[in-house]
């Protein structure tokens, strides 16, 4: 009897022991997905500093920063509900060695979807919370709000443009954005199932130029009144934010 | 047969002899820290305790980190300069000349992000090892200094309490590094006028209150109260509560036609990037008026000069940041940005008994 005992207490260590250390019955049911954002210059990966852009009315540029937040990333799901990916993130081009996408990791139920959204901004919620309420290092915390009491710049472009076509880049272009008023929810529709095998690549496109740019419609960036959108002219940035909002897109690779 | 009272005995004198052979716990300290920042972000492998705050005092002061004992990390940081030294650029040893202005250290425990001008540093930990070995500052060498403190009576069983280390061997940089870390990450500024008019205990005068809407572009909210004001663009990167955002810029201050043009490259240095030529860290603010001369290389020796340049709109460089432009201030205004900086200065932290020697 004594040698049965210890013979099923040997078993159960022995079983024990041969598992997966990482073995995890639930895991089945998430799958670890990435999101791309990707940034864009007229349909061209956008290069921070080391390209030179045309510019409709002539102009050339050099970008040297393309940031904005999302609020709310939610996956939408066949059977109606929805998955919530995150509450807030900074999507953030600046650096000249970078390439032009930033990657976000989240983990996903298995199963069909119908689409995605997101809110371009910061949410009011959100907005309406001091920084330093947050850890130091959180998205919200990025140092990006317009002064010391809160309220979030949503997006910024910046570049240098040469207007002169003289070779150089003098005329500082800086457009910031962000008021509960610009807050906008961008919704779009595909059809993709998540399983882990074999699983669409979904890839958020924000293009530069299109948001100055519709083609019919330029920004004037000659305008001195127009190089610079910071917090008091945010009537002249609705016209930059309505095609910002307007140019994103979703594809699944 | 061992009587069992007999093996009690011998068991509970092997506990004790094991348990008091143990150095003791180090004793965590959690350093007071105000209401309106966000907390310092600890490494998990160095929380601060008493121990390891009272080391890192001791080495931040004393010039045993050099190699010929003449210079501390206090000499080019001083805690009644706000721990900067009043240098263009920093001193070593023999009067080597260094090549950049000495950074203030107030806040430095909150700045999470890469430190010295050129962020060659991950963090504060890592950066305390930079200056033993340059031969511009303490001129030394890491295994000549640790044998030093391996062999000195009063650091190794510091360091020993600290770390708990056993073996003398075991006493690394790292150990130097953390202790360092710990103690600059106590220097905590948060009561200068500009704290307490945020917390509703005192009001600025009108120039300081005018510098206070030029800094901040107040002229763009929607409350009239300073609409037609110029803007001073400054609070794009010099954020509260630290008044930095910790990350690179051009700042104008050199004409380059060419980005292989700058003398200094700066940021560039780390990431081999042309493109980061020129950039340097943004400085955080805090207590400002007490840390001239101004910039990476001390060019300028007032605030008068520093603002006088932003007003000017810099040099041309094609990665001048966006937001340097001419500013359209006029002498009246530009003292007033003057005289809110000095807000910033914050008289408890730098007569801080604490943080002197």
């Amino acid at each position: 009897m004594k040698y049965t005992s210890l013979f099923a207490l040997f078993s159960v260590f022995f079983v024990l022991a041969c598992q997966d250390d990482d073995y995890n019955p639930t895991r089945s049911e998430n799958i670890t997905t990435t999101i791309q954002f990707r940034a864009e210059y007229d349909n061209t990966n956008l290069a921070i500093q080391s390209a030179t852009y045309a510019y409709p009315t002539g102009a050339e540029l050099k970008a040297t920063l393309f940031q904005y937040y999302i609020s709310d990333l939610v996956l939408l799901a066949a059977d109606g509900s929805e998955v919530g990916l995150s509450d807030i993130e900074l999507i953030r081009y600046e650096d000249a060695t970078a390439d032009n996408i930033e990657e976000r990791t989240y983990d996903v139920p298995s199963g069909d979807y119908v689409g995605l959204r997101f809110g371009l901004g910061v949410k009011p919620d959100l907005n309406a919370t001091d920084p330093s309420n947050f850890a130091a290092n959180d998205p919200l915390n990025e140092n990006e709000f317009w002064n010391a009491n809160a309220r979030y710049v949503f997006a910024k472009i910046e570049a240098n443009a040469d207007l002169e076509n003289d070779g150089t880049f003098d005329t500082g272009l800086s457009y910031h954005m962000g008021s509960n008023d610009l807050y906008t929810t961008i919704t779009f529709a595909g059809n993709f199932n998540i399983d882990g095998d074999g699983d669409p690549q979904l890839v958020i496109t924000a293009d530069m130029l299109k948001a100055l740019s519709d083609g019919t419609n330029t920004f004037d960036i000659a305008d001195p009144d127009k190089q610079r959108v910071h917090g008091g002219n945010q009537a002249v940035a609705t016209e930059i934010w309505g095609r910002l909002v307007s140019q994103f897109e979703l594809s699944l690779q | 047969m061992i009587k069992p009272k007999v093996l009690g005995f011998w068991f509970w004198a092997i506990l004790l002899c094991l348990t008091g052979c143990q150095p003791a716990l180090p004793a965590p300290v959690a350093v007071s820290e105000p209401e309106h920042f966000a907390k310092i972000l600890y490494p998990e492998d160095n929380p601060t305790t008493l121990e390891g705050l009272a080391l890192g005092k001791q080495l931040f002061y004393d010039p045993i980190l050099s190699v010929d004992s003449t210079i501390s990390c206090s000499s080019c940081h001083l805690p009644e300069l706000a721990f900067t030294d009043g240098r263009s650029v920093s001193v070593g040893i023999n009067g080597r000349i260094g090549k950049r202005n000495s950074p203030g250290l107030a806040n430095i425990g909150y700045l999470h992000q890469t430190l010295f001008w050129d962020g060659r540093a991950d963090d504060l930990e890592t950066q305390a090892l930079h200056p033993v070995a340059d031969p511009n500052e303490m001129g030394g060498s890491w295994p000549l200094l640790i044998s030093k403190l391996r062999r000195n009576e009063n650091y190794w069983p510091a360091f020993q309490r600290t770390f708990g280390l056993i073996e003398i061997r075991e006493l690394t940089p790292d150990h130097v590094g953390k202790a360092l870390a710990q103690f600059q990450r106590s220097l905590i500024s948060s009561d200068s006028k500009y704290d307490r008019v945020e917390r509703g205990e005192a009001d600025f005068t009108e120039v300081e209150k005018l510098g206070h809407a030029i800094f901040f572009d107040l002229a763009d909210e929607p409350d009239p109260e300073f609409h037609g004001l110029p803007t001073g663009e400054c609070a794009h990167c010099h954020i509260p509560p630290h008044f930095t955002n910790q990350r690179f810029f051009n700042n104008g201050l050199d004409e380059a036609l060419l980005l292989e043009d700058f003398k200094d490259i700066g940021r560039a240095l780390v990431t081999g990037s042309v493109y980061d030529n020129g950039t340097f860290r943004t400085p955080g603010l805090r207590n400002v008026a007490l840390t001239a001369p101004y910039m990476h290389d001390g060019r300028f020796n007032t605030l008068k000069e520093v603002i006088s340049h932003y007003n000017s709109g810099g040099q041309y460089a094609e990665n001048r940041n966006a937001n340097i432009f001419k500013l359209g201030l006029s002498p009246d205004q530009e003292g007033a940005l003057v005289a809110f900086l000095h807000t910033l200065t914050d008289s408890s932290f730098v007569n801080n008994a604490d943080y002197h020697q």
